[in-house]
C-alpha cells in the first residue's frame, strides 16, 4: 500500500517537474496561436495571422518579435507596390519547440 | 493538439481562402459561357458570332473577378504559400480536368465515328458527365463538400433544360434554364462577396 503511495507520489512530482519544464515562450495563448497557423503553412504574412488568430497588430507585433528572438520564426520585411510587407515562417527551432511542446501536454494530460 | 487537429486548422485556413465567391463566380461564367451561345444561335446566329458575342461578356467578367481578387480580398486575408502536400493536392485538381476533357474527347470521338452508338454519346451523356468528374474532383482536392452540390447542379442543367423544352415548348427554354442557372450561381457568389467583407476589412497598418 505504502508502495503504491509513494509510486503515486512520484508520478505526481514527475508531472510537476514536467510542467514546470514547459515552454513558456509557446505556452502563451498569443504565440501559441502564433505558432499554430505557421505549422499548418510554409509561409504567411502578417494579414494572414491577423486574421487567423483575432490578434490586434500591437500584440501580434510584440508576440512576433519574442518569437523572432527565440529564433523561432523567420520574419522578412519587403515592400510590395510601395508598402510593407512582412513574411513570417516556421523555422526548423520553432517547429521542434511546437512539436516538443504539443508531447509535452500530451503527456501531461494525458492524451 | 494532435495530427489531425492541425489537418483541421490546415483544412479551415485553406477554405478561408475560397469564401469569398470565387468558385461561384467561376461557375457562373462557365455557365454563360454554355448558355449564351445557345441563346444566340437560336436567334439565327451561327457558331462563330455566337462565340465571339459571348466571349467578350466573359471576359470582361472573369476581369472583374480577378480585379476583385488582387485589389479587394488579398489585402484583407493575406497571403500564404500552403505546405508542399496541399500544393501537390492542387496540381492533381488541375491534371483531372485535363485528362477528362482528353478521355471525353476520344470517347466522343469513338462514339460518333460509330452509328449505332451514336445517340447514346452525343445526347446529354458528356454534359452531365464531365461537370460530376470535374466539380468532384474538385470537391475532393480541395476539400470542399459544396462543390458536390455544384457538380450534380451543373451536371443536370443540360437534361432538365432539355426536358423543360418538351414540356414547355419554346426555343429559348433550354438557354433559358441554363442561364438562369448561372445568374443563380452569379447571385450566391456575390452574397459569398459581400458576406466576406463585411466579415473582414482591410488592417491598417
Amino acid at each position: 500500500m505504502k508502495e503504491l503511495e509513494n509510486q503515486g507520489k512520484k508520478q505526481t512530482t514527475d508531472s510537476l517537474s514536467e510542467i514546470m519544464n514547459i515552454d513558456r515562450l509557446v505556452h502563451s495563448p498569443a504565440r501559441l496561436s502564433i505558432l499554430t497557423y505557421l505549422s499548418v503553412v510554409e509561409e504567411g504574412d502578417a494579414v494572414y495571422l491577423l486574421n487567423q488568430t483575432g490578434l490586434t497588430w500591437g500584440n501580434l507585433s510584440a508576440n512576433v518579435t519574442r518569437l523572432q528572438e527565440a529564433g523561432y520564426i523567420e520574419v522578412v520585411k519587403e515592400f510590395k507596390d510601395k508598402k510593407p510587407h512582412t513574411l513570417l515562417k516556421l523555422t526548423d527551432r520553432g517547429r521542434k519547440a511546437f512539436q516538443g511542446y504539443q508531447n509535452k501536454m500530451k503527456k501531461l494530460l494525458d492524451i | 493538439m494532435d495530427t489531425s487537429d492541425q489537418k483541421q486548422i490546415e483544412r479551415r485556413v485553406f477554405t478561408s481562402f475560397f469564401q469569398a465567391g470565387f468558385i461561384e463566380a467561376f461557375t457562373g461564367i462557365f455557365l454563360l459561357q454554355l448558355g449564351l451561345p445557345a441563346l444566340f444561335s437560336r436567334y439565327g446566329f451561327g457558331d462563330w458570332e455566337s462565340a465571339l458575342l459571348t466571349l467578350p461578356i466573359a471576359l470582361i467578367l472573369l476581369i472583374v473577378v480577378f480585379l476583385v481578387r488582387r485589389f479587394v480580398v488579398t489585402p484583407r486575408l493575406g497571403k500564404v504559400k500552403f505546405l508542399p502536400e496541399r500544393r501537390r493536392k492542387l496540381s492533381k485538381l488541375i491534371i483531372v480536368p485535363i485528362l477528362t476533357l482528353i478521355a471525353g474527347a476520344i470517347v466522343g470521338y469513338i462514339f460518333t465515328e460509330n452509328d449505332s452508338l451514336r445517340h447514346i454519346f452525343v445526347g446529354q451523356i458528356p454534359f452531365i458527365l464531365i461537370p460530376i468528374i470535374v466539380f468532384g474532383a474538385a470537391a475532393y482536392f480541395l476539400d470542399m463538400k459544396r462543390l458536390y452540390v455544384y457538380g450534380a447542379i451543373v451536371g443536370l442543367v443540360f437534361p432538365l433544360g432539355k426536358y423543360l423544352e418538351t414540356v414547355i415548348v419554346s426555343r429559348n427554354t433550354l438557354p433559358a434554364t441554363i442561364l438562369f442557372t448561372a445568374f443563380v450561381f452569379l447571385g450566391i457568389a456575390i452574397v459569398f462577396l459581400v458576406t466576406f467583407l463585411r466579415k473582414y476589412h482591410e488592417p491598417e497598418v
